[in-house]
C-alpha cells in the first residue's frame, strides 16, 4: 500500500521509498479489453503507481427498471436476460422465484431439477469466461481457447433447450419453457465426466504457473472487513475467507437436498482475499457445480415442467425482497406490487454494481498492470452494472 | 424478529417512531418504517447492535408515490442470518428543491454508490455524501427517470433524444402483420413443434 501526500517528495510503495513525480491522469476505457465491456476508469498515476481510480459508469444504461414498470410480469423476463448476459439463466431464475413466491405458485419437481441443472451449467459457463479472459488479461492466451471450447458445449445444449445461445427466456414463471430429454441428460453426464479432468489440467496450466502467481498473489487484497463494508457477495466475499453461500445458508428452491461444499480463500499463494484467491475460489466452485449436477442427474424425476399459472398474472399488493446466488454474487429483486398487471417498482440489487465500488478502495498503491489484474479478478459484467 | 427490532430502536434511538408495516396480503415481506430525521442514528444502532449485527447494506432504493417518496434500506446480517427492509418517507420535493436526508456512507461504504444511484434515479438529496454526483445518467442530465411523472428531455447537448427516425417500428409492424395474416397468433407463438396439432395443443402446452 502506498500513501500519497501532496507535499512530500517521496512516496512509499510496499517497503520501498520512491521519488514522487507529477500526477498523470489516464483514462482506462471506455473501450479497453481489460474492462470487459464499456467501463471508464479515470486513473491518476504517480509514474507507474496508481494514486486514485474513479469509475465512470452508465455507458450501457438502459433504465431496465423503468421498462419493467410498463411490462406485464411475463414480459420482464427477456429484459432480465440482458442484465448479466453471461449468466442469463441465473438472472431469470431469480426473477421467476420472486414472482412465484408472491403468487404462491407451486413449481413441479422436475422443473426444479431442470432449473438447478441449467443454473449450475450456467455457473460453469460463466466462470469459464472469467477463466479465459482473466488469462488474456494477464498475457496467457492459450487457456482462453480451451475454456471457450468447453463453454461452447454448454451453450449448444442451451441452444437446443431454449432456441438461443445467450439470452434464453427459458425459465418462466411457474416452471421452464421446454422439457429436457434423456439424450440431453446423457450429454450433460458425459460433459461432467470429461470436463472434471480437463479443469484439473487448466488449473495446473494457469493457476500453478509461476508467472501467473507472481501477477496475482498479494495483489488487490480485499479483507473480510472491507468485503462486508462494501457489501461484497459471491466469490469475492468467499475469497476473503467468509464461508457464506446463499445456497447453503438460506436455501431456496431445492438446494437443501444437495451435498456440496463452500470453497473459501485461504491465502494459499499469498494473502487471504488477493486476486489469486478469487481466481481459485471460482475454479473450486466449478468442481462443486459438477458435484451438484451429478446429484441432479441421479435425482431427476419424471413429470410436467410447467405449473399452474393464471393466464394474466396479477401479483397481490405487497412487497418482497428475494436474493439468489448467481455466478457473480448475490442478485436481489425488490418487487413492489399494487395488485395490477405490471410491477409498481422492480429494483434490482446487482452484485457487479456493488463490486465496482470496491475498485477505488483497492486501487491506491497498485501498479497500472496490477489494476488490470484487479479489475479482471472482480469479474464484472457491465450489462449488470448499468442495467 | 420485527417486534424485537422495534423494541430495540425505541430503547436506543428515541424519537425515531418505528412502525411495523405488515404485508398487505398474506404473502410478502414485513418492513419497519422509521422517521427520516433519525435514519443515521437508526442505521448506526442496527449495525453496532450485538443482537442483530446488520453488517451489510444490500441496497438503497426509492419508490415514487403520488404523495411521498419511500426510501427502502435493505440490510442483511451475515453473522445472524437476518434480513430487514427499513423504510422511511420523504416529501416528493421538486426539481430545484429536492428533499434532504442524511447520508449513511459513514456507516457502510456500500452506501456510496447506492445513494448516488438513488439520487440519479429518484431525486433525493443525501446530505453529507462525500462524492455526490449522478452515476448512471450523464452528469448534466435533466430530471430523475424513475419518478412516475418523468418526461424525457427533448434535447441533450443539442442532440435530439429519441428521434422518430431511430425508433424501431419493425417489431410492431411484425406483430400487426402476424395478427392480420394468421388471425390467431397463438397458433404459432407457443411452439413450432406443435404447430400441426392446432391451437388446442398449443394452449395445453402453455399450461394455463
Amino acid at each position: 500500500m502506498s500513501t500519497h501526500n501532496e507535499n512530500a517528495d517521496k512516496i512509499i510503495l510496499g517497503d520501498q521509498e520512491v521519488l514522487k513525480s507529477e500526477l498523470l491522469t489516464l483514462n482506462m476505457g471506455p473501450q479497453h479489453p481489460a474492462t470487459h465491456g464499456v467501463l471508464r476508469v479515470e486513473i491518476k498515476t504517480d509514474s507507474e503507481i496508481v494514486v486514485d481510480a474513479i469509475p465512470h459508469l452508465g455507458y450501457l444504461h438502459r433504465c431496465f427498471e423503468k421498462h419493467a414498470e410498463n411490462l406485464d410480469y411475463r414480459g420482464v423476463i427477456p429484459f432480465v436476460d440482458r442484465m448479466d448476459y453471461l449468466a442469463a439463466m441465473s438472472m431469470e431464475w431469480g426473477y421467476a422465484l420472486t414472482v412465484e413466491k408472491m403468487l404462491g405458485t407451486e413449481v413441479p419437481k422436475r422443473a426444479e431439477y431442470v432449473r438447478v441443472l441449467v443454473a449450475e451449467l450456467q455457473r460453469i459457463a460463466s466462470h469459464l469466461v472469467f477463466f479465459g479472459t482473466y488469462g488474456i488479461d494477464l498475457g496467457a492466451f492459450t487457456v482462453f481457447l480451451y475454456c471457450f471450447e468447453d463453454r461452447e458445449e454448454i451453450l449448444r445444449l442451451f441452444e437446443e433447450l431454449s432456441g438461443a445461445r445467450m439470452l434464453y427466456n427459458y425459465i418462466w414463471i411457474g416452471g421452464v419453457w421446454n422439457d429436457i430429454n434423456d439424450s440431453q441428460l446423457n450429454r450433460v453426464k458425459a460433459f461432467c465426466d470429461r470436463f472434471e479432468g480437463e479443469l484439473h489440467k487448466y488449473h495446473t496450466l494457469v493457476g500453478e504457473n509461476k508467472i501467473f502467481i507472481g501477477r496475482t498473489a498479494n495483489v488487490g487484497i480485499i479483507s473480510e472487513k472491507m468485503a462486508f463494508d462494501f457489501g461484497a457477495t459471491g466469490p469475492i466475499l468467499r475469497a476473503s475467507g467468509v464461508k457464506w453461500d446463499l445456497r447453503k445458508n438460506r436455501p431456496y428452491s431445492i438446494y437443501d437436498k444437495f451435498d456440496f461444499d463452500i470453497p473459501v480463500g485461504v491465502g494459499e499463494k499469498g494473502t487471504v482475499g488477493d486476486c489469486w484467491d478469487r481466481y481459485h475460489v471460482r475454479v473450486l466452485e466449478m468442481f462443486e457445480s459438477i458435484k451438484i449436477i451429478r446429484q441432479v442427474l441421479d435425482g431427476i424425476e419424471e413429470g410436467p415442467v410447467m405449473g399452474k399459472v393464471p393466464k394474466i398474472i396479477k401479483v397481490p399488493a405487497g412487497e418482497i425482497y428475494m436474493r439468489t446466488e448467481c455466478p457473480r454474487g448475490e442478485l436481489g429483486y425488490h418487487l413492489i406490487s399494487d395488485g395490477g398487471k405490471t410491477p409498481y417498482r422492480l429494483k434490482v440489487k446487482s452484485s457487479c454494481f456493488t463490486h465496482v465500488s470496491i475498485l477505488p478502495a483497492i486501487a491506491p498503491g497498485l501498479m497500472i498492470a496490477d489494476m488490470v489484474a484487479s479489475i479482471g479478478s472482480i469479474d464484472i459484467v457491465l450489462g449488470e452494472v448499468d442495467r | 424478529m420485527h417486534s424485537q427490532i422495534v423494541d430495540f430502536l425505541n430503547k436506543n434511538v428515541p424519537g425515531c417512531n418505528p412502525v411495523i408495516n405488515a404485508p398487505v396480503a398474506v404473502v410478502g415481506d414485513q418492513s419497519i418504517t422509521v422517521a427520516a430525521v433519525n435514519i443515521l442514528e437508526v442505521c448506526r444502532a442496527l449495525r453496532s447492535s450485538p443482537e442483530f449485527a446488520f453488517n451489510v447494506l444490500q441496497v438503497i432504493t426509492g419508490t415514487d408515490y403520488p404523495d411521498r417518496i419511500e426510501l427502502s434500506y435493505i440490510l442483511a446480517s451475515y453473522s445472524k442470518n437476518l434480513e430487514l427492509i427499513l423504510k422511511t418517507n420523504l416529501p416528493r420535493g421538486d426539481k430545484n428543491n429536492l428533499s434532504k436526508i442524511n447520508s449513511v456512507v459513514s456507516v457502510w461504504s456500500a452506501a456510496n454508490f447506492q445513494e448516488r444511484e438513488t439520487y440519479d434515479m429518484i431525486g433525493v438529496d443525501f446530505v453529507g455524501h462525500p462524492d455526490f454526483r449522478r452515476i448512471l445518467c450523464p452528469y448534466d442530465w435533466d430530471g430523475h427517470p424513475l419518478r412516475k411523472d418523468y418526461v424525457v428531455q427533448e434535447k441533450y447537448l443539442d442532440m435530439v433524444v429519441n428521434p422518430p427516425a431511430k425508433n424501431n417500428t419493425d417489431d410492431q409492424m411484425f406483430g400487426k402483420r402476424l395478427k392480420e395474416e394468421l388471425g390467431d397468433p397463438k397458433r404459432v407463438s407457443a411452439s413450432w413443434k406443435d404447430n400441426t396439432a392446432g391451437a388446442d395443443a398449443a394452449e395445453a402446452k402453455d399450461g394455463e
